[in-house]
């Protein structure tokens, strides 16, 4: 074997996937060259090298995205499954047609008298009512029945984030539990408006309650621009304190010591001596030596 | 030989009862995949939200379908060519967009992967300290310029430790593809990494 082979048989030697002859072959070429025994020991390091950046989820990430996974699927399958009143709905359909089609005139009529304004302007085609639930159903003597429903009705509503309505129904989407992708879309696009108040509101808010991980992590990088805000600062420290995933804390550090305080010097010296997760450890003592302060509690 | 086919023998039992629409079952078969699932999503993309999105979106994908799932390979092999394809998507749309997130996630928590050599370096030792660095950050772009599917052949080998060939029947090629794969990344590597070994 040459060197020229030794070379191109390195890379799926290092991986064990050389056929066992070549493998023997190379072996011995080994034993018997320096230079191609430095090369093998290159690829090695660099193997050892990449080993070191291997990324492993934490171990409570994998419950969480499970909890999330099966919670998602019981309410797609609830929703899905003919319940009771869809049972009922379907029964009394040929009895409903008239009533229903009076029942959704009325509601109509209520919807567009009870909704606001800006609610009622969207640009896109409203979608078809979709029955959300039947309420009550009432026969009379007459043979008459009068059954009261609740519907939805889906619309597309089109502006930029100046506009109120379209803020407004952002800041609702931030709170909407059944969707975390949603919420965090949400979030990316309010963030771009950090001045207002209402919006700075809506990202605490979800720092602070949001179950989903992801979610906390983006409304931080929303909070950014206002790390100065003393009401942001609290949060933020609350976050650092108590927020159980280690990729909030550190960015929750990263905002606070953009502005040198006493108070976040002395939250960072507590969690030095209990916080868990060593590299969160690291950057609570980098911050504090970046802040002149000392490591230790006194 | 009975020990080594009781799992197997519990899988398919929860498959068919998933089959069946037992969703205890599919809880069951999920626990016993998740952190796999998870740990290779995370360390294909190195991004903690795009792992978590592929892992809802994989199981998701595995409960709409597991009906149509027929034995013909192992659940195994099935969960993962429906992991690797999300995350080629990622890797795609990620390529185009020329993004990597810099920080990973470790046992130890989000480390930023610029930092990630640089921890393990002995303190105070600022030309070694230098040094690391500098290889963390050939590492990231070593990395990045793989392509997908070489980048995805890289990491079933090296970090999941699978063999070639199951690698080929997860993403749909030869043994010999994934073989040729693996030579030209680890090629791309020893060359971009090599001055600093």
């Amino acid at each position: 074997m040459t060197c020229r082979d030794a070379l191109d048989r390195l890379p799926l030697y290092l991986y064990g996937e050389l056929p066992p002859q070549e493998e023997e072959d190379l072996e011995a070429h080994l034993h018997a060259c320096a230079s191609c025994q430095g090369e093998y020991a290159a690829y090695r390091q660099i193997s050892q090298a990449l080993d070191r950046v291997r990324a492993e989820p934490e171990p409570f990430s994998a419950s969480q995205c499970r909890r999330e996974l099966m919670a998602r699927i019981r309410s797609e399958h609830a929703a899905g499954r003919p319940g009771w009143r869809e049972w009922l709905r379907r029964s009394l359909q040929p009895l409903a047609k008239p009533a229903g089609a009076l029942a959704m005139l009325a509601a109509g009529f209520v919807a567009g008298y009870w909704t606001p304004e800006w609610a009622r302007n969207g640009d896109g085609p409203a979608g078809e009512p979709v029955l959300a639930a039947i309420r009550s159903v009432r026969t009379d003597d007459a043979g008459g029945v009068s059954i009261s429903l609740d519907e939805t009705r889906r619309r597309t509503v089109r502006g930029d984030l100046r506009d109120r309505r379209i803020a407004q129904l952002l800041m609702a989407a931030v709170r909407d539990q059944a969707d975390p992708g949603l919420r965090v879309e949400s979030i990316d696009i309010l963030r771009r408006q950090p001045e207002s108040a209402e919006i700075r509101q809506a990202l605490l808010w979800a720092l602070e309650h949001d179950p989903n991980p992801g979610v906390r992590l983006k409304a931080i990088e929303g909070l950014k621009p206002m790390a100065g805000d003393a009401e942001v600062r609290k949060t933020l420290m609350r976050a650092l304190q108590h927020d159980n995933n280690a990729g909030v804390r550190v960015l929750a550090i990263d905002l606070l010591v953009q502005h040198r305080d006493d108070q976040v010097a002395a939250v960072l010296q507590g969690l030095v001596g209990r916080e868990d997760n060593q590299y969160v450890r690291m950057r609570c003592k980098n911050a504090l030596e970046e802040m002149s302060a000392s490591v230790g509690a006194f | 030989m009975g020990a080594k086919l009781a799992p197997r023998l519990d899988e398919h039992e929860l498959i068919r009862a998933v089959q069946h629409g037992d969703q205890d079952a599919f809880e069951a078969l999920v626990r016993s995949y998740d952190q796999t699932v998870l740990g290779l999503a995370m360390n294909l993309l190195r991004s903690p939200e795009d792992a978590r999105d592929v892992y809802q979106e994989a199981f998701l994908r595995v409960y709409k379908n597991i009906h149509s799932f027929r034995f013909d390979c192992s659940f195994h092999t099935w969960l993962y060519r429906i992991v690797t394809n999300l995350c080629f998507d990622y890797l795609r749309k990620r390529k185009i967009r020329k993004e990597e997130p810099a920080v990973v996630e470790t046992g130890d928590g989000p480390l930023d992967r610029t930092y990630a050599v640089e921890e393990e370096r002995p303190a105070g030792d600022p030309e070694r300290r230098y040094q690391n660095h500098q290889l963390s950050q050939r590492i990231g772009r070593a990395l990045e310029d793989l392509t997908p599917r070489e980048r995805m052949v890289f990491e079933l080998r090296h970090y999941q430790g699978m063999r070639l060939r199951t690698i080929g029947e997860i993403l749909g090629t030869s043994e010999e593809a994934a073989k040729n794969c693996l030579f030209r990344a680890t090629q791309k590597m020893r060359a971009v990494l090599g001055e600093f070994v």
